[in-house]
């Protein structure tokens, strides 16, 4: 019936600079899954190749040499021998491979813990080797089976939420403090990279009006242009920041430009609603003292950076939660993949009862012409009986061999007794 | 009969609590299902031994202390249900609760009669009661929306988030679920109050004679009506607020400490 198992590196195992090597367009992985397949290396098989990861999941009778002939494939579109990346690659079967597909699919295993794209690019992967036709029940299942828990894993735990980059945490703040964005306005002062960044990340949540200012008034207005804002001359930033929630800083000032009288006046003046600053400049453009003021509240590049790391270590905690999800999921699927091994075997073996079950009653039948209603339905269920009863046993003891992992050899022994056609691998439609 | 059933609900509310708490610090989402249920099965069986004692005494049970203070929690949990569903704050329970426990415990202390002269113990007295109480219950969920904001402003100002960050909802949520509550529970309050004033001025002549509960009933008001009209005119709000809250809290307490060791004319 073949091993499943799954074969490959990841940002862990293996440097870019390899990786990268192994990055392939979808043409050439159409072809090595189709070789895979063709020279019966593996039943089933799907590869996943993104920047952090090429891996190799299927279902073979010897996992290695699969493993082996997958990444002399994808290795030699790029010159890259096998021996080359052999001690980078990792190799798990059966349970772990299971875990491992889990894990993957569910972003637990991935650089940044939580990071969404990852199910995608597995899903991508799963719809490729579906189109070569490389997938059979084994795989539909696994990948069904893990797209379902990285879904129940992103809406049960926390695993994917609390930004990781600074900009993107400036934004959780910004709605820590004022709940909606919706109509919040913003003030951009300078023109650095990562302040358009911030104030592009807070229109998205729904902030506007945007205000630009900047020492260069031509400046000002180009980005104000970028960011369908409104340009104000840089000697009233000040008296702007009464008319807005959100100020971020970004100039190359030498000294704080924004002083903490002038919040003091700008909050007075919008009746200690809060104000929120961003202040992206290094050497910083606002003075430390103002978030000691009421109502204003103040953070730096290092402060967004430690916020990062406390999301981080925010995520972390709810990953090792997932994790006991993943497990549990595991043990489940492992049964089930376990039941689906004796499948084929047990349908084709009712297949045939019933084949000899139907004939041998039609025949018994044809020569009782004159049999009442009532007699064919006592030989109907008579037959069906027999065969229920003959069938009982050897279901029982294929599914419990299943279960203990030694189905091997009753499936074959079974197939040989019955004269079963061993069938072939299945494949999806 | 009565007393098993409050005793039930009591151990309903100690164990919602708990986990309530709970859900705040280790965030099982189980937990806060759970507390809800329990919360609610609490009130249930609460609501039953109040329609239970209001039969066994055909009365309202609104005569004694114990039984003001239990409404009060009754009215209270049923305002949390409904507040953490309108504002979607999950952790509200952690922050209601406690305080509706330690009201809930301390009854006993409280069982003492309110022994009311005859001639004043007129529909209007039930009234006034009923309205007070009401306004009371808005006033704990108001501290309790005063008592995150204060929280959740420290960890904004303090740029080091924690658990109680990540768990609170935003400042502007719960600065509206505090103005929500106090604008709830202040008109009830006064309502409650001036009808209080309008009968003692009934019974005895004289509105204003040395009454502790009233005393310190007066002077809670003054501080609730500081807030509000701070709130109004626009230059209180957010933390500042909060501090009026906690100020028109602690003189909820102080009243109620009041009515239970001081005599007066709310009794003896």
């Amino acid at each position: 019936m073949g091993t499943l198992f799954v074969a490959g590196m990841n940002h862990r195992s293996a440097p870019i600079e390899v990786r990268e090597q192994l990055a392939l367009e979808e043409d050439k992985l159409r072809g090595i899954l189709a070789d895979l397949t063709d020279r019966g290396l593996c039943a089933e098989v799907m590869i996943l190749s993104t920047c952090n990861r090429v891996e190799v999941y299927g279902l073979a009778d010897v996992p290695g040499e699969a493993r082996a002939a997958a990444f002399r494939g994808l290795g030699a579109a790029r010159g890259v021998s096998l021996q080359q990346i052999e001690t980078l690659l990792y190799s798990k079967t059966e349970e772990e491979a299971v875990l491992h597909a889990f894990r993957v699919a569910a972003s637990l295993d991935s650089m940044i813990v939580g990071e969404p794209q990852i199910l995608g690019q597995v899903k991508d992967a799963f719809a490729l080797a579906q189109s070569c036709r490389t997938v059979g029940p084994a795989l539909h299942a696994l990948m069904t089976q893990a797209f379902s828990v990285a879904k129940r894993i992103r809406t049960d735990t926390e695993v994917g939420r609390h930004a990781v980059s600074a900009s993107y945490a400036a934004v959780e703040l910004a709605r820590k403090i004022f709940g909606s964005l919706e109509g919040k306005a913003v003030l951009l002062v300078g023109a650095g990279e990562m302040g358009e960044l911030a104030a592009r990340h807070l229109q998205e949540h729904g902030a506007m009006p945007v205000y630009v200012a900047n020492r260069t008034w031509s400046r000002a207005q180009d980005l104000a242009h970028t960011l369908s804002g409104t340009a104000v001359p840089y000697e009233r930033f000040a008296a702007t920041m009464a008319e807005v929630d959100v100020v971020i800083t970004t100039t190359a000032a030498p000294e704080p430009i924004v002083r903490a009288q002038d919040v003091e006046r700008a909050l007075h003046s919008r009746r200690h609603r809060p104000l929120f600053f961003i202040d992206l400049a290094v050497p910083r453009n606002v003075e430390p003292a103002v978030n000691d003021l009421e109502d204003a509240f103040c953070y730096d590049v290092d402060d967004l950076r430690l916020v990062v790391e406390a999301n981080l270590r925010e995520r972390q905690k709810e990953a090792q939660r997932a994790e006991a999800v993943v497990e549990r999921e595991v043990a489940k699927f492992v049964v089930r993949l376990r039941d689906l091994e004796v499948v084929p075997t047990i349908v084709s073996l009712r297949d045939k009862l019933e084949a000899i079950r139907r004939g041998e009653l039609d025949k018994a039948l044809s020569r009782l012409p004159a049999a009442s209603d009532e007699t064919r339905k006592v030989m109907e269920a008579l037959s069906q009986a027999i065969v229920n009863k003959v069938l009982h046993a050897p279901i029982v003891k294929l599914k419990n061999s299943s279960r203990e992992g030694h189905h091997a050899r009753f499936t074959e022994l079974i197939s040989e007794l019955f004269g079963l056609k061993r069938s072939p691998q299945e494949r999806e439609p | 009969m009565n007393a098993v059933l409050y005793d039930v609900a009591l151990t309903g509310y100690i164990i919602a609590t708990a986990s309530a708490l709970g859900y705040l610090l280790g965030r099982r989402e189980g937990l806060w299902r759970f507390t809800i249920l329990v919360t609610q099965a609490g009130w249930m069986v609460h609501t039953l031994a109040l329609v239970v004692r209001g039969v066994e005494l055909r009365r309202f049970p609104l005569t004694t202390l114990a039984e003001t203070v239990s409404v009060v929690i009754w009215v209270a949990v049923l305002l949390e249900v409904w507040a953490e569903r309108a504002y979607r704050v999950k952790v509200l329970g952690a922050f209601v609760l406690p305080v509706v426990l330690v009201l809930g415990l301390a009854l006993p202390t409280g069982l003492r009669v309110l022994v009311l002269a005859p001639a004043i113990s007129s529909v209007w007295i039930k009234v006034h009661v009923a309205l007070a109480l009401i306004g009371l219950a808005a006033l704990v969920l108001n501290f309790a929306g005063a008592v995150m904001y204060l929280l959740q402003e420290r960890q904004l100002k303090g740029k080091r988030p924690g658990n109680v960050y990540y768990r609170l909802p935003s400042l502007e949520t719960l600065d509206r679920l505090s103005y929500r509550t106090l604008t709830l529970g202040f008109p009830f309050l006064t309502a409650g109050l001036l009808l209080g004033v309008f009968s003692a001025g009934k019974a005895w002549g004289s509105p204003f004679a040395f009454d502790p509960l009233a005393l310190f009933s007066s002077f809670m008001w003054v501080v609730y009506a500081a807030t509000l009209s701070g709130r109004a005119v626009g230059r209180w709000r957010g933390r500042r607020a909060a501090y009026f809250a906690i100020a028109g809290f602690c003189a909820l307490l102080l009243m109620l400490g009041a009515g239970v060791m001081l005599q007066g004319r709310h009794g003896s």
